[in-house]
């Protein structure tokens, strides 16, 4: 069509589609033809219908050749992107752990990473979200946590289970004494 | 002075493995979790970098859109709000910059992309597939950006006209006035081809 510029887009790609000349809306042919569905009878009539099927059909193979392509991006990608990414890390969101000699401090979202895990090799239940907010002018902490879990595992029992381990895991693994663990569970999955 | 401690690194995390979701991934790493959000980009870079590969029409270009892609997918995580699939929002980020790095290209001379398309004797002189694939490429750069974005997006991705107007920001219409209009082109210049 005239109006359509080929190479410069502008205002004229979208401007409405005109019909074909049967009256048949031009996309919607093209997709029947693409989804490959059979002809129906105007179809198999009709020359505007068949030349856009024919069309839909010469590219067809082509477009799907080149969908399948297997084009992969080198692993300097992303390495460049974590590279980037960890040089980027502001590390002021920090815990204060109390010790006789000083104050130290730890990552908050190490820490959360760390709970996180607890959770994660649990049999049927994964981590999501984790927040570790201190208490102010204190060392303890409390904790808020979302899990989702296999479908038919106990929840109850396993939810107590969560703030056990997250507890115990607080107080060895981080030297943070956890003083509340609350535990949304979110989503349940199914194993297929 | 009183000393105190870098921030431990602590490695007793079980990394974030391929059997987490996709949205477990996206609230770690929302959280600041670095290891999720690495996960989640590898899970998706190749099928972003196909997008680029076909919206840029050059690998080394497509390279750089992924890349920044990735870092402003990082930079904004704390914007996905999850109303759409993960997949769906890294295809906008992308998108949009491949469009940013097609409006800082030079504009290419008209007669430069009228010399891409397939001379008029080309069929004959090689029946190849791999040639016509290649005509296929090269009719595919010679169309507006809009046009080709949306056509990649449904041809190569298999996208829905809905999910392609979210991506892209235009209407429903527009987008299947785009892809109608992308393919018409594309079936015109390879119809010498067939």
């Amino acid at each position: 069509m005239a109006l359509d510029p080929f190479l410069d887009g502008g205002p004229a790609d979208d401007a409405p589609l005109e019909p074909l000349a049967c009256g048949r809306d031009a996309a919607t042919a093209w997709d029947r033809a693409e989804a490959g569905t059979v002809p129906d009878e105007h179809e198999r009539g009709c020359p505007h219908c068949t030349a856009v099927r024919a069309d839909a059909a010469g590219l067809n193979s082509l477009v799907h050749r080149m969908a399948a392509e297997d084009i992969e991006p080198p692993p300097s990608v992303m390495e460049r992107v974590m590279g980037a990414v960890m040089s980027e890390l502001r590390p002021h969101d920090l815990l204060l752990l109390e010790s006789p000699h000083g104050t130290n401090r730890l990552g908050r979202p190490a820490a959360a990473a760390v709970l996180r895990g607890v959770v994660d090799r649990m049999d049927g239940l994964r981590a999501r979200s984790c927040r570790i907010e201190q208490v102010p002018d204190r060392f303890d902490a409390d904790v808020a946590i979302t899990v989702t879990a296999r479908f038919g595992v106990d929840l109850a029992s396993v939810t107590a289970r969560v703030r056990q381990m997250v507890i115990a895991a607080g107080e060895q693994a981080l030297g943070v004494p956890v003083r509340r663990v609350d535990i949304s569970v979110v989503d349940i999955w199914g194993d297929g | 002075m009183q000393g105190y401690a870098e921030p431990a690194p602590v490695s007793a995390a079980v990394p974030p493995g391929p059997n987490l979701d996709d949205l477990t991934l996206v609230v770690r790493a929302q959280e600041g979790d670095v290891r999720a959000f690495e996960t989640l980009a590898r899970r998706h870079q190749a099928a972003l970098y196909r997008l680029a590969v076909r919206v840029m029409g050059d690998h080394a270009e497509a390279e750089d859109a992924l890349q920044e892609a990735l870092l402003d997918a990082w930079r904004r995580i704390d914007r996905f709000r999850g109303d759409s699939a993960f997949s769906t929002w890294m295809y906008r980020v992308v998108t949009n910059r491949c469009l940013a790095m097609l409006r800082k290209r030079r504009p290419l001379p008209v007669e430069d992309v009228e010399d891409g398309r397939p001379a008029p004797d080309s069929p004959e002189r090689s029946a190849e597939a791999g040639a016509s694939m290649a005509a296929l490429g090269t009719a595919l750069q010679g169309l507006s950006d809009d046009l080709r974005i949306c056509w990649v997006l449904r041809e190569m991705k298999g996208l829905g006209y809905t999910e392609i107007a979210e991506i892209t920001g235009a209407s429903e219409d527009a987008v299947r006035g785009r892809i109608h209009r992308a393919r018409t082109r594309l079936a015109e210049v390879m119809r010498a081809w067939r």
